[in-house]
Parts: C-alpha cells; structure tokens; sequence
C-alpha cells in the first residue's frame, strides 16, 4: 500500500466532513470513517503515489510507503511543509537507517479542514 | 452515503457562457484567460477530482519541458519537434502553441510559480527546450488562480456525455461523486481539456501497484470518448506513447538524460544508441527512438538498459533527489529502499504500458488554428487535443488560452442553444444504468473485470508492451473482433455506489478509445513511430503513401467508425528528418 493513514496519528480533522486528504485526492481513494472519526486509503489498489493527501495532512499523519513489490519498506520519505509555507523539507531515510534531508523552494498554499460542497442540497430542517 | 436509486437523484441545471469539463493544467489556463479577456462572460469548470490537485501534476512538475530559450523562435521550435515526431505534426498548431509559450510562463510565475534563475537573471534552462523550476505545488497554484478568476469550479462531478444542439455542441451532463446529483450544464461553447487515456493497456505492475503508471491513472480518456460519441474527429491515435521511465518508479528520465547527460547503455556497458542508431541522432535520436532502442537491446539479450549516471558527483546526485522531489517523489524512496546510489550505479530503466496523450504524442481532436474541433461550439485543449506533440505543460497552457480566446470571441452575441428534453432523458438513463442495475442484473459485470478484459485483449493483440509493442493486421482483427464484443456488454455493468459508478464510466469509456485506437493503427500501413506504431507487416516508413493523417470519425446514429486521410502540410521551410539548427544566443 503506498501510503498509509496512521489511525493514532489521525484525528479526522475533527468535525471535518471532508478532510484535506479526502479532498486532495486526485482518484477519490480516501475517505473518512464517521464511527472511528479517521481517514484511510480505501481503494489502495489503485494509488498513483502523487502524495497530496500526505502534503495537505495538517496531522503529518499519513506515511509513504513504497508498494511491498518495489522494496522493502524499512526505507521511509516524508515531507514537512515550513511554517512559512515556502520551503518543504523532505527527510529520506534508507534501507540502512541513514538519514537524509533535503530542503526546497515552493509556494504551498493553505488547505482548509473542510470545504463547502458546490450544489450540495442544504438541509432540509421543515420536517 | 446510501445506495441512489431513481427517486433520490436530484437534477440540477446550470446554465453557463462557457463550459470547461476537465480543472487540470490547459482548463484553468483556459478559465483565467477568458475572465481577463471577457469579465462578463460565465465560466464553469467541471473536474471530476478536486482541481487543486487534480489531473497529471498532482504530483508537482520539476521543469518546463517546453519553452523557446534564448535564441529559439517558434520555427525553430516547430523544426525539431517535427524531427522528434519523425516528419508529420500539424506545424501550423505546433507554432501557434510555442508563440505563447513566453506569454504563458510568465503568468504562471506571476501567480507564484518558482522558476530557478542563472546569475545574470535568466531562466536556467535544463537541455534545448527546458527550464527549471520547483513545482511542486504547481497545481494548486494554477487552480487558486483559475478560482480568484471568479469561474465557478464544480468539484467532483463526473462528465459522461456532451450535449448537442443539432449539429452543435449545446454542453455536457454529469453526476456528482458528493452528493445524488445528476448535472446538465447548458453552454453556448465548450471547451474539452479532460487529459489523455492511461490504462488501455495492461499496466507494468500489478495488485497495489497496478496505478504506478507514469501517465495519470485517472486521466481515462473521457475527453475522447464523449467527442467520438459526438462524432467529432479524432487524428492520429496510432501515435501512441511508450514513455522510456526509470524502471519500477516510472519516473520521467528526462531529469537523468537532460538534467546530468546521462547517455543510455545496455548491460554490457554500450551506448547503444551511439552505434546502432548514429544515423538517427544518436543519445539526441526522436523521442521514439529511444524507446524503441532499449527494447531491441531487451530482445537481443543485451538487457536490461540503463542512463549511465556514474560520472556524476555526489552533489549532483542530491541535487537529482531534489529534481524527483519536485514531481516524482517515489524515485527518490525507490533508490533508498534498494540500495541505489545515482552517483554509483546506473540507473536501470523499462518501457510503459502505451497511452494515447495529445502533449506528448498526437492523439486527439482533429482542430483548427483556434482549438475548434470539427463539432461546432466544442473546443479541445491540452492532452486530449491532436496534432501537436511537445506539448507538456506549457503547449497544454497555450492551448487553453487559443481555446478560451474563440470561445469568448464566439459567444459574445449568442443566445443559449435548445437542448431537447429527450436526449438529456437518454444521457441520464445511460448516466446512472449500472447503479439501477444494482438488484435487476443477477450476475453483473464488475468495472474492474471489464477493465482487466479488456487490457488483455489490448495487450496481446494490438501491440502491449508483452508484444513488445509491435502488431500485424491479423492480430488486429482479433483485438477489433473481441473488443467489439464489450459494448454489448455495457448493460451488465453493475456498481452500488458512485465512486464506482465512476469507474464504469471511465471502463466504458476506455473501451469506446479502444476501439478507435485499433482503427488507426490498423489503418496506418507503414510504421512512422517504431515502438509507439510498429506494424511487423509494414515495417518501413513510407513517405510516398503515407506523409498524411490518419483520421476517424464515428456515426452517431449507427456508431461505426469511418477512417478518412487528410493531408499534411509543411509550413516551415527545411529537411523534415533533420532537428534544425541550435542557434548560438547572442552574448549579453
């Protein structure tokens, strides 16, 4: 599985009916579990490893794994998106435990914890 | 969400000057444009994902991989993408893309994009047509600009069918993947930007890394499919593309080949590409070529291949890290996770699975100077747009601003075209069928079984990389006959909720490609593009019969597919098998 939800690091965004990572999904592949109140990667078959759910992640709670079938997984690559939101930091670590990062340049903009859904039907409160 | 069925669907009309279906790189270039060019002209955006991270850069992009540097002029553009495309490109689309290529750039980083400098101030470039920048987040940043431009942007609705005024397009119907809505947009002008098709082929890997394409595995080809259903004019599906990738990681090696100088070599140490096919150019050959080198190296046991990187330092290969960073993260854990170090081994590479995709090869609408397809009111921009290769991520910018540009011209003084209420009863029954087949099919079909049908039959008869891409005329009679069968098939499609109602549509749609992708590689008996379109039957290039394109159109009514020819035209002076000279840029 490429990337995977770390349900003790997930906290569902709180209220958020459609968390960042639900959202940034390009394949509709995450969504959100109302009763446990987290996200995971539903359709893990078919993650293209683009990685904006793990960049929007307020939590930094979701991790990039490679699929078992290219290597092994003890290898890890997580980015860290700079207070300033001008700079990602990306911390590699190998096969062998060492440990690497890099920083670079970029303009992430801010990703909101939840979205109003364009031509969503309001709730109906006559009854 | 519950399970729809008929009595819970919602409609909802919308009525729009101009309607955009696909928010990716080419339809929010497109939606700024005309808000700049026509404030008062109504734009809608309707993208099936989310437009900040949706279509081919979710990822990021490390360069603009087409950009005329210091010297360059679009003629000379239009010269060596003819060479690159072996001598037939619609030059009068290729130049018209690379006179905005300046414009385009300079709006994007004006909205944000970082774009890397040399000392002196200029853009550094990365090879003859690129430059360097850190885009990671250049999807989002695009998309904020195409929201501030006061487009209404429709996340996650579904396109499924355009809509026709007669001969007109009159807009297109969707369904929400959000809510139980069925959508009619009505438009005086549509402009189709949906992306190309991955996943037409049996992809290189499989179980959870069946998706690790390097062309996006939700871009399905749902541009073409609606315009072949609307009987608009495809050209040239038989230059499909067979991308030269790192192996497994499916990275782009452009970053390697042009970013490092990294020259191919086979297992033996050979720059193959030096001695073989001197004649061709060499490490510089078209783009085909160097595709198709390796995969004869494969074949006559010299494998695998691989861009020698070991000249360069340690530095230098961090700062390639960085490169993969920006757009194709998963390189870089590749090489931590198998103990591969650029610096000190080669980096092996592999051929993908083909796609149909307008920015890199020319497979897609048949269109005019201004992005028209041959439907009127319905344009085409970016990958699902024909004719011009080298399009990337800039031509796909161009492309969207020469659409949006008509399109606002056109419709200035134009009244809403009528829609008939039963072709919008038609477009929804076929919208929503494999949801209400949910408890009256007994034994359904799955979207994923039709899927992996009819990547098998793709495979193994019309030139899948098993084949090692090539086909003869037999095999496809056996790829036509079988694919043939799977229409037939559509009304046993059975799904229960609307992400997978989603996936039938983008299996249907695949298959309607499909079938048009096998009539123009039957068509074309010559073979132009070796491994993109190797016809083992006709293995030669044939200039004399076949410098033309080959192009199809489906009946509406009767949905057969008629190929017809039209004829190419060169426009910029000199040898077409030549890439042109580099011109030397004046000293500042």
């Amino acid at each position: 599985m490429p990337v995977i939800v770390d349900p003790d690091k997930c906290n569902g965004c709180h209220n958020s009916k459609q968390p960042p990572c639900v959202r940034m999904c390009p394949g509709d592949l995450i969504v959100k579990d109302f009763q446990t109140n987290k996200a995971y990667l539903k359709y893990f078959e078919d993650c293209w490893d683009c990685l904006p759910c793990i960049k929007a992640c307020p939590e930094e709670a979701i991790r990039f794994q490679l699929s078992y079938q290219m290597g092994f997984f003890s290898a890890s690559l997580q980015p860290h998106i700079h207070r300033d939101r001008q700079n990602i930091t990306w911390t590699l670590v190998d096969a062998h435990g060492h440990k690497e990062e890099f920083n670079i340049r970029t303009k992430v903009l801010e990703v909101a914890l939840d979205e109003r859904i364009e031509g969503e039907p309001t709730p109906d409160f006559s009854i | 969400m519950e399970r729809p069925d008929q009595q819970s669907i919602q409609r909802i009309t919308h009525d729009t000057d101009i309607l955009i279906i696909g928010g990716g790189t080419s339809g929010c270039l497109a939606a700024t444009e005309i808000k700049e060019k026509y404030p008062h002209l109504s734009v809608t955006i309707v993208e099936k994902a989310h437009v900040d991270r949706s279509g081919c850069l979710a990822a990021g992009m490390n360069a603009i991989n087409a950009y005329l540097n210091p010297g360059e002029t679009p003629e000379s553009f239009v010269k060596y993408v003819r060479y690159d495309s072996c001598g037939l490109i619609r030059e009068d689309l290729v130049q018209s893309m690379a006179e905005l290529f300046e414009y385009s750039v300079k709006k994007v980083e004006g909205w944000g994009l970082p774009i890397l400098c040399d000392e002196s101030g200029n853009y550094a470039p990365r090879g003859r047509w690129n430059i360097k920048i850190n885009g990671e987040s250049l999807k989002p940043i695009i998309a904020k600009a195409a929201r501030d431009s006061g487009a209404k942007i429709h996340n996650w609705v579904v396109v499924t069918d355009l809509l026709m005024s007669g001969e007109r397009c009159a807009g297109a119907v969707g369904f929400s993947l959000r809510h139980n809505t069925f959508y009619t947009f009505r438009a005086k002008a549509t402009i189709v930007a949906t992306g190309g098709a991955a996943g037409l082929y049996k992809p290189n890997n499989a179980y959870d890394a069946q998706h690790k394409t390097w062309y996006s595995p939700f871009n399905n080809g749902a541009g073409y499919a609606m315009g072949i259903r609307a009987g608009a004019e495809m050209t040239s599906f038989e230059m499909r593309y067979v991308a030269l990738r790192t192996k497994d990681a499916i990275a782009p090696t452009g970053t390697l080949a042009l970013g490092v100088n990294a020259p191919l070599v086979n297992s033996k140490g050979e720059r193959f590409m030096q001695t073989r096919y001197a004649h061709l150019g060499g490490d510089g050959a078209p783009t085909p070529y160097r595709a198709y080198g390796p995969i004869q190296e494969v074949k006559a046991g010299r494998g695998p291949c691989y861009l020698d990187t070991t000249h360069i330092t340690d530095e230098q290969s961090r700062q390639l890290k960085m490169a993969y960073l920006d757009m194709y993260p998963s390189q870089v854990l590749y090489w931590a996770a198998n103990d591969i170090d650029p610096a000190r081994h080669p980096v092996e590479v592999q051929t993908t699975e083909p796609y149909i995709v307008g920015g890199h090869c020319q497979g897609g609408y048949w269109v005019d100077i201004d992005r028209q397809s041959t439907v009127p009111g319905l344009y085409a921009a970016g990958d699902v747009a024909g004719g011009a290769p080298f399009k990337f991520v800039s031509g796909c910018w161009a492309e969207g601003i020469l659409a949006a540009r008509h399109a606002g011209k056109e419709v200035q003084s134009m009244a809403l075209p009528e829609v008939d209420h039963l072709q919008v009863e038609t477009a929804y029954q076929r919208c929503f069928d494999p949801l209400f087949n949910h408890g009256k099919v007994k034994y359904g079909v799955k979207p994923y079984d039709m899927e992996v049908r009819m990547q098998k039959i793709m495979e193994e008869y019309a030139g899948g990389t098993s084949q090692n891409y090539e086909m003869n005329e037999e095999r496809l009679q056996l790829a036509r006959k079988y694919m043939d069968q799977l229409p037939g098939q559509f009304d046993q499609l059975v799904v229960a909720d609307m992400h997978d109602l989603m996936r039938a549509h983008e299996v249907m749609d695949r298959v309607v490609v499909g079938q048009v992708l096998i009539e123009h590689l039957m068509a074309r008996k010559e073979t132009r593009w070796p491994s993109y379109q190797t016809r083992t039957d006709y293995p030669e290039r044939d200039d004399l019969n076949w410098l033309k394109f080959v192009n199809t159109r489906r009946d509406r009514s009767s949905g057969k597919i008629e190929v017809l020819f039209r004829p190419y035209q060169q426009l910029v002076p000199g040898d077409r098998y030549h890439p042109g000279a580099k011109p030397h840029p004046k000293p500042n």
